[in-house]
């Protein structure tokens, strides 16, 4: 059974997961309780496992689903305000579609269905949006954006260290969206508290954020059937064991970890221990029984009072554990015991195999070493001393019940997952194509050096050949048409624009240059290998030039790689001259330095959907424009959501109007910030709801494959959500 | 190929506590957990259909245990209960009600859930504050110099658990074993940490309630027949006893992962056995008196031992390791080979006694912290019953330890409280709301709504259509018969307080407690004489009981905040 593809689809179903998660969103987000077949109760606001939960059937809900869980394996956080933004990004194309129905661009698919017609469509729409991606946005956000960026960290010296209170600000707006309004202050102080209790340094905190990040579970204990605000941090390791043998000790207290029983066994596997007699039994016995004696009492004389194993320990070894007064833990789960290696960076004590004298190099000193007894469960606390950057600290979690514990602990483990994200710089594609690019220029302008200046004015006249000739071609094909009439005026103005432009600042004409060289080309795009021809004879022409190969193997690709090909060299005059007049220092290697953030609220929707719009209107009508208006209409979808429910001076118009008139003005937006958020990741969910959107147009076909296993399956599942 | 199985889709219910239904099951619960509440309460009997015992009971652990629930949001109420029970063994019934009481009152006020829980969560803080600080009318510090409030403590929660089918006497009784068990924990030289021993609770049903008992040590059950091949042995001040928790039934150890190869001819199990011999050869001529093994003792061990005049008793069990290794003060003995001297330990005399038809070996320590409490009733469910709540009242002892605090009973805490409440929130809104965005007029709707859950939670107490009262100074509650006549002379009619605190001899204005009245301000800091004089009061736990309230208004909260339930129905 197959369904068509199609927006209108794809609308209702974001539409339905809108609705469910619109009202968890922010703030004023409200708790969702979802059941397990096996009976557990789960309280969340995390947007991935309540998609997970709903185990949808509409495979482009399914689609949604995979992609939003494809964004959360790699920022770990937006996945609610994926749904809204996706939901408003097709509501914007849906409501077009009605309206453009004979567009400027789409005149000449005519033979085909309207269905078929309708998915072409789809893709160009689809296409534009990837060059939006590639070369808008990140303009955009490098050079418009940028500027309003604010950093976590609280100086801009070389050496970075976190400021506190951006760092709660930061914190307790990520908890606002994640646990239940009355908890979500008292959260992010205590995972505040948290990280900073376990620093021991103020520079060296990304490797604690990558010790808790790893090793969370193993630093966090719940306990239920407590008031959340009994929850609180202690300072030591809990490890989720009792003592097998507890021998009160102080002072001098050094502990080893062993992997393997210390009792020697009759025969290791893979061996034969052949018995003759009942004595050499006995003997056997009698030597085994000595030698676990002798090596308990040589751990006792190096002063280890600890024992931490990862097997089950005989009861001789327990025996006499408790002669000498040594503690034993047994059954630790091997991240416990790795994260104590860690911490204490010593390594696993390995049994003397013959001789009985033997040093212990591998312990480590702890300060205390008692139980631990919350909600009459019993734990080993250890005092470990630290070797790395990190103090070990635990989170004891409280909560009524289990349900609660867990959206705490996943929203703290979410909370370093952001905040790793955060301190890591995020490389804009724009940039990195843009120095590509200046390597290229550079070899051309080295060759330039060599030879002539004339080089120039072959590259110029080469450039524009095949914007001709592919002119021509389209006076064949579509007689003459308003396109035509557009690429010709497109054509032109190009090459004014490099004149005037040039001296002055060369970003604002390099992507102007861009898309509409673009545009030329995406004109001609439903004759892809036509294309392909036109350029043929100009490869053959200017067989001298290097960069033919580069033509040559890139053409034969989709026409997006047709589209960079032309822009690039639209691109590389320009550069050219510039680097002659030596003024492009401008292009540098850049990105969204780590630790950028911006102030809560729908302030980074508002500022791109300004700067989009203000990027649009400097042009003139296009497909790129038009994308960039509907993106940029799509992205107040989110403040929108997050102001619906509040009245007066903080409703949504008044909020909007008020950036604006400050963006216009030059004035900050927000005065006193009341949480920070990371733009890294917010500039990331943008790229993944494009790609997730990109991929929903592009299909147009849905085919259901039905196999005997599976059950029930709804023919029509259109209707299901 | 890895196995597919098609996931049948999830169940999702917007805004679920509007639905009938919801409401329906939801008032079911609280009809089931208010009916049970304090020393009046109904008693319900479960049953399996299948089979399995009939239970009777009061008690939220016994009854929120085995009712079974389906419905998400009631599930999340029972297990936050529950999980409270499980910490604090006390005050289930009351975390329950009340915050069955507060989703409902909640509703019935109308605002929106943002404000509501943000009040909810101001009230809360100002309640606890109120208990935690030293001007609290309803709170009595702990003397530990006199056993007079703890008995209170322990009969109190005696009476509010009706299934234990105990008379006036046998409550007395039962209080003071409890007490007396609780004391026998208690270390006598306290360092500065106090590490409390135990009482072990030990079964006798179909005895009288009287002839429970307390004894200090173990008491270790043994059949008859075993019981007369002990013999009176020679009289000394002290046994020295040897415990073992490896097996000494002679079968072989662990011998590794690989292989063992015999010769022929040598049978390993006559050289464990040997091996065997040696150790109580070794026993005996240590003069070792009593051995005691968790597992299992070869007969001819045994034999050998009872030539010897060693008492050998095997069997013991984990659960009694702990005790008797603490009774004797030994180290429970791993090794087969040789014993160190050093893990014997001793016991001042030991004894046999027979108490109703059962035989045990009675383990009398020189000094130690573990005691044993033989309970007895007439029959299965009413010693399961009053188990439970023996193991209540020794938790709710060791919790006043830790606070040495105790809070008024009897209903008297909760209108006190909701008194407090009021004034506090109609004399000083500003301080509460701390410039929150809620308005005074949204704080005094929440108040009320809370207060009154707390008014009904006391008022849940009366089980006979009586009616319910309150005085205008303390605040306390007093409860009339059904038929009295009203609009007479208060004084003759109610005789003492809820709590038992204060009588009715004094001019206290009295008042209903639904009708409208205005708030006052309940007088604070009990008078230093009023934990003195009065040796019959209702008293409640202060720590269990402060963390069901916060229990109770955060799961309230919880399910209030609730806008959509999915349910997997895999």
């Amino acid at each position: 059974m197959a369904a068509v593809g199609s927006v209108r689809a794809a609308l209702q179903v974001a539409e339905v997961l809108e609705t469910i998660v619109s009202c968890c969103l922010g703030p004023e987000g409200r708790q969702i309780l979802c059941t397990k077949p096996t009976g557990e109760v789960l309280l969340s606001r995390d947007g991935g496992l309540l998609l997970k939960a709903l185990h949808l059937e509409h495979p482009i809900a399914r689609m949604m689903v995979a992609c939003v869980s494809s964004h959360l394996r790699k920022t770990g956080d937006g996945a609610k305000t994926f749904i809204i933004f996706l939901c408003h990004l097709l509501r914007e194309f849906h409501a077009i579609t009605d309206k453009e129905k004979d567009s400027l661009f789409f005149k000449n698919i005519q033979t085909h269905g309207r269905h078929w017609k309708n998915c072409c469509q789809w893709k160009f729409i689809s296409q534009a949006l990837l060059t939006f991606q590639t070369q808008v946005l990140d303009y955009v956000m490098d050079h418009f954006l940028s500027r309003h960026f604010l950093s976590i960290f609280s100086s801009s010296t070389k050496k970075r260290t976190l400021c506190r209170s951006s760092l709660e600000m930061l914190l307790e707006a990520f908890f606002c969206g994640r646990v239940g309004r009355n908890n979500h202050t008292f959260i992010s102080q205590l995972m505040c508290d948290y990280f900073f209790n376990c620093m021991s340094c103020e520079s060296e905190f990304e490797e604690v954020f990558e010790l808790v990040d790893d090793c969370f579970v193993e630093l966090k204990v719940g306990v239920t059937g407590l008031p959340v605000s009994n929850s609180r941090i202690i300072a030591g390791l809990v490890l989720h064991r009792d003592f097998s043998v507890y021998c009160p000790a102080d002072g001098d207290i050094r502990i080893v970890i062993v992997t393997e029983t210390i009792q020697p066994l009759f025969s290791t596997s893979g061996s034969e221990f052949i018995l003759n007699s009942e004595q050499q039994f006995q003997t056997s016995q009698f030597w085994i029984k000595e030698k676990t004696k002798a090596i308990m009492k040589h751990l006792q004389s190096e002063n280890v009072r600890l024992l931490l194993s990862s097997v089950k320990q005989p009861d001789l070894v327990i025996y006499y554990a408790r002669l000498n007064g040594i503690s034993v833990v047994e059954c630790l789960s091997s991240e416990e015991l790795s994260l104590i290696q860690k911490v204490t960076g010593i390594a696993p004590f390995v049994l003397p195999q013959a001789s009985s004298q033997y040093e212990i190099s591998n312990t480590a000193l702890v300060k205390f070493c008692k139980p631990l007894i919350l909600r009459s469960k019993r734990y080993v606390h250890l005092g470990l001393i630290s070797t790395c950057s990190f103090i070990p600290h635990c989170i004891v979690l409280c909560g009524p019940v289990q349900g609660l514990v867990e959206q705490h602990e996943g929203a703290l483990h979410g909370a370093f997952k952001m905040l790793r994200q955060l301190f890591k710089d995020l490389n804009l594609n724009y940039v990195t194509r843009a120095s590509d690019q200046n390597c290229t220029s550079s070899t051309n302008v080295y060759k330039n050096s060599r030879e002539s200046n004339q080089l120039s004015e072959i590259v110029n006249s080469s450039v524009q050949r095949p914007y001709q000739g592919t002119v021509v071609k389209n006076e064949d094909e579509l007689a003459k048409t308003h396109s035509y009439s557009k690429v010709c005026s497109n054509l032109v103005v190009p090459g004014i624009e490099l004149e005037t432009y040039i001296p002055c600042s060369i970003p604002e004409v390099m992507p102007a240059n861009t898309y509409q060289t673009d545009e030329t080309l995406r004109c001609l795009s439903p004759d892809k290998a036509k294309i392909i021809d036109d350029h043929e004879p100009f490869i053959e022409s200017d067989s001298a030039n290097s960069r033919t190969e580069n033509t040559r193997i890139e053409i034969s690709f989709e026409n997006v790689q047709v589209t960079k090909i032309a822009e690039k060299r639209s691109i590389l005059p320009v550069r050219y001259k510039s680097l002659e007049m030596s003024a492009s220092q401008s292009y540098c290697f850049s990105c969204i330095p780590a630790g950028c953030v911006l102030p809560v609220g729908g302030n980074f929707e508002i500022l791109l959907h300004y700067y989009l719009l203000n990027y649009a209107k400097k042009f003139q009508q296009s497909e790129e424009t038009m994308v960039s208006i509907i993106i940029a209409n799509a992205l107040l979808g989110i403040p929108k959501t997050l102001y619906k429910s509040k009245k007066g001076n903080k409703c949504f118009p008044q909020i909007y109007t008020r950036a604006l008139h400050a963006l216009q003005t030059n004035q900050p937006m927000v005065s006193n910030p009341a949480g920070l958020e990371s733009v890294a990741g917010k500039y990331q969910l943008l790229t993944s709801v494009l790609q997730c959107l990109t991929n929903i147009l592009t299909i147009d076909l849905v085919i259901n494959i039905k196999r005997l296993p599976q059950e029930i399956y709804d023919e029509d599942s259109e209707e299901e959500l | 190929m890895s196995r597919l199985e098609a996931k049948r889709p999830s169940l999702c219910k917007s805004e679920p506590l509007t639905s009938e239904r919801v409401k329906a099951t939801l008032s079911v619960l609280k009809g089931v957990v208010t009916s049970c509440y304090g020393p009046a309460g109904r008693l319900k009997q479960l049953h399996n259909g299948r089979g399995g015992s009939v239970c009777t009971t009061s008690q939220s652990a016994a009854l929120l245990a085995s009712l079974p629930v389906t419905q998400p949001i009631l599930k999340i109420l029972t297990t936050s209960v529950q999980n409270h029970v499980s910490c604090f063994s006390d005050c289930g019934l009351f975390t329950a009600i009340l915050c069955c009481n507060l989703v409902e009152n909640v509703q019935g006020v109308g605002l929106t859930t943002t404000t509501a829980i943000k009040l909810n969560k101001h009230l809360l803080s100002l309640c606890t504050e109120y208990l935690k600080s030293e001007i609290c009318g309803c709170r009595i510090p702990i003397d530990f110099g006199s056993t007079q409030l703890l008995l209170c403590l322990v009969r109190s929660l005696l009476t509010s658990k009706p299934a234990c089918m105990l008379n006036r006497e046998e409550v007395e009784h039962i209080s003071t074993l409890i007490l007396r068990a609780f004391l026998l924990t208690v270390p006598e030289n306290a360092k500065d940490r106090i590490i409390l021993g135990k009482s072990i609770i030990v079964p006798l049903k179909g005895q009288r309630v009287i002839d429970s008992t307390v004894l200090p040590g173990v008491l270790i059950e043994i059949p008859e027949v075993q019981m007369m091949k002990i013999l009176p042995i020679k009289k000394s001040d002290s046994f020295k006893v040897a415990l073992f928790c490896a097996s000494l039934s002679g079968d072989l150890s662990e011998t590794g992962e690989g292989t063992v190869v015999l010769s022929h001819g040598v049978s390993l199990e006559n050289a464990v056995l040997d091996q065997l011999l040696n150790l109580g050869r070794q026993l005996v001529s240590d003069h070792v008196d009593l051995v005691m093994c968790q597992k299992v003792i070869h007969p001819s061990l045994k034999q050998f031992l009872r030539t010897h005049g060693v008492i050998a008793m095997d069997r013991v069990g984990v659960a009694l390791m702990e005790p008797l290794s603490k009774v004797t003060g030994t180290q429970p003995i791993g090794s087969l080979n040789s014993v160190s001297p050093s893990s014997y330990g001793s016991v001042k005399d030991w004894c046999t006694a027979k108490f109703g038809f059962k035989h045990f070996f009675h383990l009398i320590p020189n000094e130690t912290t573990v005691c044993s409490l033989l309970l007895c009733n007439r029959n299965d469910t009413a010693w399961d019953e009053l188990k439970l709540t023996c193991q209540t009242a020794l938790h709710a002892l060791q919790l006043t330890i830790k606070e040495p605090y105790v809070l008024l009973g009897g209903g008297c805490t909760e209108t006190h409280l909701a008194a407090y409440i009021r004034h506090k929130t109609r004399d000083e809104p500003e301080s509460i709301l701390k410039g929150d965005g809620c308005t005074q007029t949204e704080l005094q709707l929440m108040s009320e709504a809370f207060c009154s859950a707390l008014e009904t939670l006391a008022g849940s107490l009366e089980h006979d259509g009586g009616e319910i009262l309150t005085d205008r100074k303390y605040g306390h509650f007093w409860s009339v018969q059904a038929d009295s006549p009203s609009a007479v002379n208060w004084p003759d009619l109610l005789s003492r307080c809820g709590c038992g605190l204060y009588s009715s001899q004094e001019e206290l204005g009295w008042c209903f407690l639904r009708g409208a009245h205005h708030p006052f301000m309940p007088q604070t800091c009990l008078p230093r004489e009023a934990s003195g004089s009065a040796n019959d009061l209702t008293l409640d736990c202060f720590t269990a009981k402060l963390s069901g309230l916060q229990v109770a208004v955060e799961t309230a909260n919880l399910i209030l905040d609730l806008s959509y339930v999915i349910e997997d129905r895999n």
